[in-house]
């Protein structure tokens, strides 16, 4: 037999102290001095509160919410704006492809307030980073989507307190994405665990799919685990799977360590009796078959509610970045013509919902509006990017100015007749997903007149729809000074686009 | 000594461009020991350059010593990268620390704009003051504060700035707040803004923030200034005062309330010690009180007569019963009061004449320090004046002889029988003092 490994660094300082025990000592380490705290607690344990050190800016932390299903309210958004606007040049918030935010700039003395508040406030930063069980998302329109198959959110708040309770995992082999559909736009597959509605002898449910994820080695959409679940049974399966995942999950290889290479070891077969076994409820056997038909709408612009007189108004938040006068701003409308509740969406969009008939016309001539606008051009409309250089070691390229500069540009040369869905990444991590996205645009590097430039690697063909696929490599390396060249001629080439007509004609 | 396998060593890193070469670079990441030491030499012997995505991954696996080590050999390079430092100074460390402080401490006449070879070139020093402040050593303070201030590029008035802000429950607190304080009126609001956003993080901010809306601010200095206090909100206060007969409320006392109340823009409520306490403390602590709030109590007593020593503990007691309180000291304690009676007493001051304060009488050994301190700290000789209208009439022959030829301050906020019957000798009460009314309102006015 083999010796076992030893243990890599970050699962000593994982197995050491969890994260989670720092919570009651924040309120000393602000008064005694975050000095006392070792580089492991700085860097590896403090993502169990959602506290980010980032290597770019040593010093100045980022932190990351859950907000299950993508649901905040005004007064949580302008909580939030207050944190930032304090951060003043360096502070900004991303809207990120979970339906989260993620808040940037921060000190460390601005932590313990600031957990305080988010408790106040209804929020919570826990277990929002490294190996844990991420965001919960579900459908952003859940409660108010006329095409609604089943509200996500009291199942997404079920299992996310399940998850967050005492029996929730504290240190899983590696991070963990899970989502719940309700929509028949719902695509979840690149989540290790997806719930997706589907019906079973005539009653309603979820059939189980596991394993999706994308990372620089793998990429793979969920496959059907061959169970359905009562929507009830939701949340104790979630748990049962994740408490299997923690015992059994890959801990030498980190980047083998994603459930889908658990699975690859048992096989879905065994994998699947496994969890029956954990489980311990009774489950029904499925096919996977489900009810989701077509890639996700946008639900930017104006929208009927399925509740009579109300609607949606959907702002296209360019790059998913808000700064502290928006947030302030998009809070302040949220409370005067809706009800006051926002919803964030996977493309890293906003919504707000319960607008009156009679008020639509006055938000839309709203100032705000002209920023994030509820009528983006198709170009920018769907396009979604992970962060970037500006705050990631390993993005290759600066990832949401290149996309807003080339989008920018297009616009100029083009009319594009549908959005398209554009998924920008700095590096073959994927984080901005890229090979879920019509076109997908990954930061590399390439040759260029003798000399080596910032370029970008093209995908093409990703489809969310009833036939999921992952996009596939186009172009190795195209330097971003040709960027906007090469995308033109493909736009016009395989999407409809047409070449506007130059001024003065 | 850990080995590089062979095929990790930097020979075998696929140049910039090539396809294999981010693969390559997460997978050498991704071993369980790397030694970074074949890639330091690498460097050091010029056969590797380096670019940003092997420092992303070799920054992960340097040690303290590692770390320094590439650091001094970056700070010798003609063209130095000035993104180099923040990714590579991630450890706090005493000789990192030291490193730093070496190439800052001599200030911006390091920068040498002559450049010669010992220069700073300012690309280096705008990298570094932010690192310095990370490190978190309190011997840094003296250093970002000669940078920050300094007539220099603000660039690196910013950088400095920023190392504060890295480091900021480290510094001094008194030295700090002075420091930012005089930042906030800066005529650069890329300064000034920042230095107004750090003070609202320090305890109590609301004792810093206030003074800075008298001081002409930048008018978007101004609009964070406001959204900053904004956040903190004003507790309400309750002023225990002396009333005078029947529990009547003086004018001036109500005056004080009034404007304070706008000021502070939370309610602010007075309680005489002579009146029966209020019956409907409940009801009145709900109207004052948000769900969560404390109530600040102050008592605007001068001196530690009974009613500090006793009754005081029974009011605060007795709203304790009904909400959170925050007792503050009576206000004849506080240090910035004491000055401002010294400042007034020095107004009034005649040559060769020690001035009078003139207070109720005490008793006890408290009351005797009191006096005693007081007496030290403003200056003045502080005479017992009981208040019976045959001492009052004594007290006015005394002070009007021609021989005492001294100035004498009465010990009473608003008007009492000793500053109704010797208007002439003693003046207004304190509260009728522009200099003393403006002291206490500002104090006040920047309470919790």
């Amino acid at each position: 037999m083999e010796p076992l490994a030893k243990p890599s660094k970050i699962e000593q300082a994982k197995a050491e102290l969890c994260g989670l025990d720092l919570a009651p000592r924040l309120g000393d380490l602000a008064s005694q001095g975050w000095e006392s705290l070792d580089e492991a607690t700085l860097t590896i344990r403090l993502k169990w509160l959602g506290i980010f050190f980032r290597p770019v800016t040593p010093g100045r932390f980022m932190v990351r919410l859950r907000l299950p299903n993508g649901v905040i309210s005004a007064d949580q958004l302008e909580l939030l704006a207050e944190v930032i606007d304090r951060c003043g040049d360096q502070g900004s918030a991303d809207i990120t492809t979970r339906q989260n935010l993620q808040l940037r700039g921060l000190l460390l003395e601005d932590m313990a307030p600031l957990l305080q508040a988010l408790e106040a406030g209804g929020l919570t930063s826990r277990q929002s980073g490294h190996d844990n069980p991420r965001n919960i998302t579900g459908n952003p329109l859940a409660g108010i989507d006329p095409e609604e198959i089943v509200d996500t959110r009291p199942l997404v708040e079920v299992i996310q307190a399940r998850l967050l309770g005492p029996a929730g995992p504290r240190n899983l082999p590696r991070k963990f994405n899970v989502a719940v559909g309700g929509a028949p736009d719902s695509f979840l597959l690149h989540n290790d665990l997806a719930f997706l509605p589907a019906e079973h002898n005539g009653q309603l449910g979820f059939t189980v799919l596991v394993g999706g994820f994308f990372s620089a080695q793998r990429n793979e959409l969920a496959v059907p685990l061959g169970l359905w679940l009562r929507p009830e049974q939701l949340a104790d399966f979630t748990l049962a799977l994740l408490c299997h995942f923690e015992r059994h999950g890959n801990r030498q290889q980190r980047n083998k360590s994603r459930l889908m290479y658990l699975i690859d070891q048992l096989g879905i077969d065994a994998y699947r009796e496994e969890l029956v076994e954990a489980f311990a409820e009774p489950v029904h056997p499925h096919d996977g078959s489900h009810l989701v038909s077509r890639a996700p709408r946008s639900g930017l612009g104006v929208h009927a509610q399925k509740q009579e007189g109300l609607h949606w108004v959907g702002l296209h938040v360019p790059m998913g970045r808000l700064d502290a006068a928006s947030m302030q701003e998009l809070a302040a409308l949220a409370r005067t013509y809706g009800s006051g509740e926002l919803r964030l969406t996977e493309a890293q969009n906003a919504l707000i919902v319960d607008v009156p008939c009679a008020r639509i016309e006055a938000l839309l001539a709203e100032p705000l509006l002209q920023r994030l606008r509820p009528d983006p051009s198709t170009l920018q409309a769907e396009a979604v990017s992970c962060t970037g250089n500006a705050y990631c070691s390993f993005a290759l390229i600066p990832t949401k100015g290149v996309a807003q500069q080339v989008l920018e540009e297009l616009e100029q040369r083009i009319e594009l007749p549908e959005a398209v869905r554009m998924h920008w990444t700095g590096c073959p991590n994927a984080c901005g997903q890229p090979y879920m996205g019509q076109i997908g645009l990954m930061g590399a590097k390439a040759r260029k007149d003798g000399q080596m430039v910032e370029a970008a690697k093209i995908f093409l063909g990703g489809s969310m729809g009833a036939e999921p696929k992952l996009a596939e490599l186009h172009e190795k390396g195209v330097p971003l000074s040709d960027l906007a060249d090469v995308l033109e001629l493909l736009l016009l080439e395989q999407f409809g686009a047409r070449r506007r007509e130059p001024a003065g004609f | 000594m850990r080995s590089a396998l062979p095929q990790w060593e930097p020979a075998q890193l696929p140049a910039c461009g090539s396809p294999d070469r981010w693969g390559w670079l997460q997978q050498l990441r991704n071993l369980p020991e790397l030694d970074p030491e074949p890639w330091l030499l690498a460097l050091e012997n010029g056969s590797l350059s380096i670019a940003p995505d092997l420092l992303a991954v070799l920054a992960e696996r340097l040690d303290p010593p590692a770390q320094l080590r590439l650091l001094r050999w970056w700070r010798q390079q003609p063209d130095p990268d000035p993104g180099l430092p923040s990714q590579v100074l991630r450890h706090r460390d005493g000789a990192s620390a030291a490193w730093l402080q070496e190439q800052l401490a001599p200030g911006p006449v390091a920068l040498g704009f002559a450049l010669p070879l010992s220069a700073l070139p300012q690309v280096v020093a705008a990298a570094l003051l932010p690192l310095l402040g990370h490190q978190r050593q309190v011997a840094a303070w003296p250093v970002l504060l000669c940078w920050m201030r300094a007539p220099i590029a603000t660039p690196l008035r910013r950088a400095a700035l920023e190392g504060v802000a890295r480091g900021l429950s480290v510094w001094p607190r008194s030295q700090l707040v002075a420091g930012l304080s005089a930042l906030a009126g800066d005529l650069d609001p890329q300064l000034a803004a920042p230095a107004v956003d750090l003070l609202a993080r320090l305890p109590g901010a609301r004792r810093a923030l206030v003074p800075l809306r008298r001081c002409g601010l930048d008018p978007r200095v101004a609009e964070r200034l406001g959204r900053r206090l904004a956040a903190t909100p004003a507790q309400p206060l309750l002023l225990v005062v002396h009333g005078r007969a029947g529990g009547q409320l003086p004018a001036e006392l109500v005056a004080l309330a009034a404007e304070l109340e706008c000021r502070r823009g939370a309610p602010v409520r007075l309680q005489a010690l002579s009146a029966a306490a209020p019956a409907a403390v409940p009801a009145v602590a709900s109207e004052l009180l948000q769900p969560g709030q404390v109530l600040g109590l102050v008592p605007l007593l001068l001196l530690p007569g009974g009613h500090v020593r006793h009754d005081l503990p029974a009011i605060v007691r007795h709203w304790s019963a009904f909400a959170r309180v925050q007792h503050w000291p009576f206000l004849g304690a506080w240090p910035r009061w004491q000055a401002a009676l010294a400042r007034e007493l020095a107004g009034l001051a005649m040559q060769d004449a020690r001035p009078l304060l003139l207070h109720h009488p005490l008793e006890g050994p408290l009351a005797a320090r009191y006096l005693t301190t007081l007496e030290r700290r403003t200056g003045a000789h502080c005479v017992a004046t009981p208040y019976s209208a045959e001492h009052l009439a004594e007290l006015k022959l005394t002070l009007a002889a021609p021989a005492l030829a001294a100035p004498a301050l009465p010990l009473a906020l608003a008007a009492n029988r000793l500053t109704d019957q010797l208007a002439e000798q003693v003046g207004p009460p304190l509260l009728q003092r522009p200099g003393l009314r403006q002291l206490l309102l500002a104090e006040l006015e920047a309470l919790p």
